[in-house]
C-alpha cells in the first residue's frame, strides 16, 4: 500500500517537474514545445466536452463550433477593436458560454438521437456564419494578423509571448487552471447532481434536481471552456482559420474524451497526448494518423469503453492488490 | 423567369433524389435498429471511390461499375452491422461514437489510399444531353431522377408484397413483437443495414462522375440525409422520400432569391426549425420519449 | 386544510383515459393503501401528484396550496418524495450516498458556492442518520459498496430508504413490496412503521399485495378504471362487493 502511494507521488512530481522544465530539456527540439502548447489547446476544450459527456451524459457533436465563437470574437476585438488579449481572451470565453446557454436551451428539449443532431447541426451553423461572414470573419480564407499577449514587464524581466518558451508556460498555466476547475467540479455537490443526471434522470428530478437548470450550467461551461481554448489556438497560430472548427474537428474532440477516458479526471489531457503526440513519436505518415484514431476509437467502444484512462486505473488497481477498488 | 425556375426545379430534384438514396438507408436502418447511422456519409464516399476504381480498372461500363460498387458496399454494411453495430446494441451513446469512428477511420483511410485530391471520372452521360423546351440537361441529370425513381418503386413493393420486406416492416414496428412471431430480427438488421449501405454506395457512383470524387463527398450528403428524415419524419419511409426531394428542390429555388453560400445552411435550419415546431415531421410516429 | 387533496384529476394519453375524475382528500398524517386492478390508474395518480405529469384538468393540493401541474423538482422541494414501481436507484454510487443525496442542497447558488466553499456541512450533519436509516433496511455493511452490488430486494429497501432523508411530509411509495422476498417484506413493514411512529406523514402505498398493503394500512382507497371506487378500513374494503366486482369483472 505504501509502496502504491509512495510510487504515486513520485509520478505526480515527477510530471510537474517535467512540465515545469521543459524549455530547458527541450532546448534542441522546438518542436516538442510546439507539441505540447498543440497539447494543451487540445486539452481545454476537452475538459469541457468530458465535463458535458463524460461525467453528465450530454453527446454534443458541435463542441468545436463553439471554439470557433470564442477564436473568433477574440480575433474582432484584438485586431479591430484593438482589446488586449487578456479581455479579448475572457470575451471570447463569456460568449462561447452564452452562446452554450441559448443553444443549449433549445438543445434540451431533445433527448437522445435528437439531441445528438441538434448539437451537430448547431456545430454547422457556427461553422456556416464562420466560412460566410466574410466582412467579420474574413471567411473561408481565414483571419490573419491575430496577436499573442502583449509583452509584460516585471521588475527588469520582460516576458515576451512571441517567444515559444513564454508561450508555452501561459498554455501550461490556463490549462493547469481549467484542470483543476474540472476537479473542484467533479469532486462537489454539484458533480454529484451531474453524476445523479448522467445515471438517471427521472429519478433526479424527483430528489429536487432541476435537470434542465444543470445541464445549461454544465453545457455552457463546457462551450466556455471550449472558447477558451480556441482563442488560446489562434492566437499561437496568430491565424482564425474556419477549416479548424468543422464537424471533423469536433468529431477529433470526442474522440480525445473518449480515447483519454470518459468521465475521468485525466482522461482529457490523456487523450490530446495520445492525438498529438503519438504519430510523432510512432513516425507516422500524416494520412494514416486519423486512419488509425479512427480505428482506435472503434477499437476503444468495442472492447476498452473506459477508455485509457480506465485500462490505466485498473492496472493501478492490480498493483495494489488487495484493495477493493469499486470501479465505474 | 418561369425557365429559370423550371431548371432550378429538375436541379432540385436530382439533387433530393441523391439525399433519398442517402435518406433512405438511413431511414430504413434507425427503423430496424434504433440507431442513427452518423457513418452513411461515408458509405456514400466509398460508394464513389469504389465506382471510380472499378470504372478504371476492371470493367469498362459505367453500369457494372455502379453494380460492383454496390455490391461491395453491401458486403462492407454486413461486417459493419456485425461487427461493430450489434455488439453495440442497446448503448446507443457507443453506438453513435462507433460511427463516429468509423468517418474518421474510412474518410482518411480514402485519403491515405487515394490522396486527397478530387478524382476526375468521366462517363458519357454526363456529355450527352436532353432538351426539355428551352432548357438542356445532361443525360446523366435526368437519370439519377429516373434511377432514383425505380429504386424508391422498387424497394415500396419489395417491402409492401414480400415475405422478407414485412418482416423489415413488422421489426421496425416493434422488435419484440417480431422476435415473438418468430422473424428472424438479426437477419433482418444485417440485411437492412447491407440495404441502406448500397442505396448510400449508388448514390456516391451516380454523383461521382458530376461533382468529382473526393474524400468529403459524403459530408454533406449525410447532413442533408439527416435533415430530410427529420422533415419527412424520423421513421417514415414515404417521408424520407419526400423530405429528401422537398429539401432538394427548396435548397436549389433558393439559389434563385439568396446568395449561394447559404444554400447549404439551408438544411441546417430546416432540421433546427423542424425539431422545434413539429419534431415528428411530416409524416413521422409521436416521437419516442428516449428516456 | 388537509394533507393532501385530489379535485377532479383528469389525464388522458391519446386515446387512453387514465384518470377520469380522481378525487380523495387525505385529511392528516397516516399510512394510506392505494389498490385497484391493473389500468386503475394508480401508477398515473402519483405521476400527477409528484409532478411527473401535468393533468388535463382537476386540481392537487398539498396542505391547502395548489400544486397541480408542479415540475417534479419542485415538488420533490414542496415535501413530496416518491418511490418507483420499477425501483430506481444511483447504481454507481455507494448506499451512503444514495441516502444522502435526497437531502443534498439542490439550489443553484448553493451548489455552485459549493464548487469553491468545498464545505459539507448536509453530509456531516446527516452522516449518522443516513447510517442509521441503512441499519434499519439492514443495509449497514453495503453502506460503501455501490447500490450495483444489491439484489432487487436490497435495491427497493434502499430506494425507499433513500426517500427517508430529506424528510419529505408525504411520501408516495409505489408497490414496495414486488420483487422483495417474503423474509426482507417483514424488515420492510416493520420499517416503515417504524417511520411512521418516529414522525408521522402522510404515506400513500400503491401496493397489489393485500397481505402486506391490508396489514400495513389503516385506510384504503380503492381506484378503478381512472377513478376512486371506494375506499374504508381493511375490513370494511375487503368485504365489499364492489371491490370484489372491479378486481373479477
Amino acid at each position: 500500500m505504501a509502496v502504491r502511494r509512495f510510487l504515486g507521488w513520485l509520478l505526480a512530481l515527477s510530471v510537474t517537474a517535467a512540465l515545469l522544465s521543459a524549455p530547458v530539456w527541450a532546448a534542441e527540439h522546438p518542436y516538442v514545445l510546439h507539441m505540447m502548447v498543440l497539447i494543451c489547446i487540445y486539452a481545454i476544450p476537452a475538459v469541457g466536452l468530458n465535463l458535458m459527456l463524460g461525467y453528465s451524459g450530454l453527446v454534443s457533436l458541435g463542441h468545436m463550433g463553439f471554439a470557433g465563437l470564442g477564436a473568433y470574437t477574440a480575433a474582432v476585438l484584438m485586431v479591430d477593436a484593438r482589446w488586449s488579449f487578456w479581455s479579448a481572451l475572457a470575451a471570447g470565453t463569456v460568449s462561447a458560454g452564452l452562446a452554450g446557454v441559448l443553444i443549449g436551451l433549445i438543445c434540451f428539449r431533445f433527448r437522445g438521437h435528437f439531441f445528438m443532431i441538434v448539437t451537430l447541426a448547431f456545430g454547422l451553423l457556427l461553422h456556416a456564419i464562420m466560412n460566410n461572414w466574410d466582412a467579420v470573419t474574413r471567411g473561408a480564407a481565414g483571419f490573419a494578423g491575430i496577436p499573442r499577449p502583449k509583452p509584460i514587464a516585471w521588475g527588469d524581466t520582460v516576458i515576451a509571448f512571441g517567444q515559444l518558451p513564454n508561450f508555452y508556460y501561459l498554455a501550461l498555466a490556463l490549462t493547469a487552471l481549467v484542470f483543476a476547475l474540472q476537479y473542484l467540479v467533479v469532486r462537489s455537490n454539484l458533480g454529484r447532481i451531474l453524476g445523479a443526471i448522467r445515471q438517471d434522470e427521472r429519478l433526479a428530478r424527483s430528489r429536487g434536481v432541476n435537470v434542465l437548470m444543470y445541464k445549461t450550467v454544465v453545457f455552457s461551461l463546457g462551450t466556455a471552456l471550449a472558447g477558451l481554448g480556441g482563442v488560446l489556438h489562434v492566437s499561437f497560430l496568430r491565424v482564425a482559420a474556419p477549416a479548424s472548427f468543422t464537424m471533423l474537428e469536433s468529431i477529433n474532440t470526442v474522440l480525445i474524451v473518449i480515447i483519454g477516458g470518459a468521465g475521468f479526471l485525466v482522461g482529457p489531457v490523456l487523450g490530446a497526448v495520445v492525438f498529438v503526440a503519438l504519430p510523432e513519436g510512432l513516425r507516422l505518415a500524416n494520412e494514416w494518423r486519423l486512419v488509425i484514431f479512427g480505428a482506435l476509437l472503434v477499437l476503444i467502444t468495442l472492447f476498452a469503453p473506459s477508455g485509457l484512462a480506465g485500462l490505466l486505473g485498473r492496472l493501478w488497481a492490480r498493483l495494489g492488490a488487495g484493495s477493493k477498488e469499486p470501479g465505474p | 423567369m418561369n425557365e429559370a425556375l423550371l431548371e432550378q426545379v429538375i436541379n432540385g430534384l436530382m439533387m433530393g433524389s441523391i439525399y433519398v438514396l442517402v435518406a433512405l438507408g438511413m431511414v430504413l436502418i434507425y427503423g430496424v435498429m434504433h440507431v442513427v447511422n452518423f457513418a452513411h456519409g461515408v458509405l456514400f464516399t466509398m460508394g464513389g471511390y469504389l465506382g471510380h476504381f472499378f470504372y478504371h480498372r476492371l470493367v469498362d461500363s459505367y453500369v457494372l461499375a455502379i453494380l460492383l460498387s454496390m455490391l461491395t458496399l453491401g458486403l462492407i454494411g454486413v461486417l459493419l452491422e456485425r461487427g461493430v453495430f450489434r455488439p453495440l446494441a442497446g448503448n446507443l451513446r457507443n453506438q453513435v461514437i462507433a460511427s463516429l469512428g468509423l468517418i474518421l477511420f474510412l474518410e482518411n483511410g480514402v485519403v491515405a489510399l487515394w490522396g486527397p485530391n478530387a478524382l476526375q471520372w468521366k462517363v458519357a452521360t454526363t456529355e450527352r444531353f436532353v432538351e426539355i423546351g428551352e432548357l438542356r440537361f445532361s443525360q446523366h441529370h435526368l437519370g439519377i431522377i429516373l434511377i432514383t425513381l425505380v429504386l424508391v418503386a422498387a424497394l415500396g413493393l419489395y417491402l409492401k408484397y414480400t415475405r422478407f420486406g414485412t418482416a423489415i416492416r413488422a421489426t421496425s414496428q416493434s422488435q419484440e413483437a417480431a422476435i415473438v412471431v418468430g422473424i428472424p430480427v438479426r437477419r433482418v438488421q444485417w440485411t437492412t443495414f447491407a440495404i441502406g449501405a448500397m442505396l448510400a454506395g449508388i448514390g456516391g457512383a451516380l454523383v461521382g462522375p458530376l461533382f468529382l470524387v473526393f474524400p468529403q463527398m459524403g459530408d454533406v450528403p449525410l447532413i442533408k440525409g439527416l435533415a430530410g428524415i427529420l422533415l419527412g419524419g424520423m421513421g417514415s419511409v414515404p417521408g424520407a422520400v419526400i423530405g429528401g426531394l422537398l429539401l432538394g428542390v427548396t435548397e436549389s429555388v433558393s439559389t434563385l432569391y439568396l446568395p449561394t453560400d447559404y444554400r447549404d445552411s439551408i438544411a441546417f435550419m430546416v432540421m433546427v426549425l423542424i425539431l422545434l415546431v413539429r419534431p415528428q415531421g411530416l409524416f413521422g410516429q409521436r416521437m419516442r420519449g428516449e428516456d | 386544510m388537509s394533507a393532501l387533496q385530489l379535485k377532479g384529476v383528469r389525464k388522458a394519453y391519446g386515446g387512453i383515459v387514465a384518470l377520469d375524475g380522481a378525487e380523495f382528500t387525505i385529511a392528516g398524517p397516516g399510512i394510506y393503501g392505494l389498490i385497484g386492478p391493473n389500468g386503475a390508474g394508480k401508477t398515473t395518480l402519483f405521476d400527477a401528484i409528484a409532478g411527473t405529469v401535468t393533468p388535463d384538468a382537476g386540481q392537487v393540493l398539498m396542505g391547502g396550496r395548489d400544486v397541480t401541474g408542479w415540475a417534479s423538482h419542485r415538488m420533490a422541494a414542496a415535501g413530496i418524495s416518491r418511490t418507483f414501481q420499477e425501483c430506481r436507484v444511483l447504481l454507481e454510487e455507494t448506499c451512503l450516498d444514495n441516502v444522502l443525496f435526497a437531502a443534498q442542497p439542490k439550489g443553484l447558488g448553493a451548489t455552485l458556492s459549493q464548487v469553491f466553499t468545498r464545505s459539507n456541512r448536509h453530509r456531516l450533519q446527516l452522516h449518522d442518520e443516513a447510517l442509521r436509516l441503512l441499519s434499519l433496511v439492514r443495509l449497514e455493511a453495503y453502506a460503501h459498496a455501490p447500490a450495483s452490488v444489491l439484489s432487487f430486494g436490497q435495491r427497493r429497501l434502499l430506494e425507499i430508504v433513500s426517500t427517508f432523508i430529506s424528510s419529505p411530509d408525504v411520501f408516495l411509495l409505489d408497490e414496495p413490496a414486488s420483487g422483495v422476498n417474503p423474509s426482507l417484506l417483514e424488515v420492510l413493514m416493520d420499517f416503515i412503521q417504524t417511520m411512521y411512529a418516529e414522525r408521522p406523514r402522510v404515506f400513500l402505498v400503491v401496493e397489489h399485495n393485500m397481505e402486506f398493503i391490508m396489514s400495513l394500512a389503516q385506510d384504503i382507497i380503492v381506484m378503478h378504471q381512472g377513478r376512486v371506487l371506494e375506499r374504508g378500513t381493511p375490513a370494511q374494503v375487503q368485504a365489499s362487493p364492489q371491490v370484489l366486482e372491479a378486481y373479477l369483472g
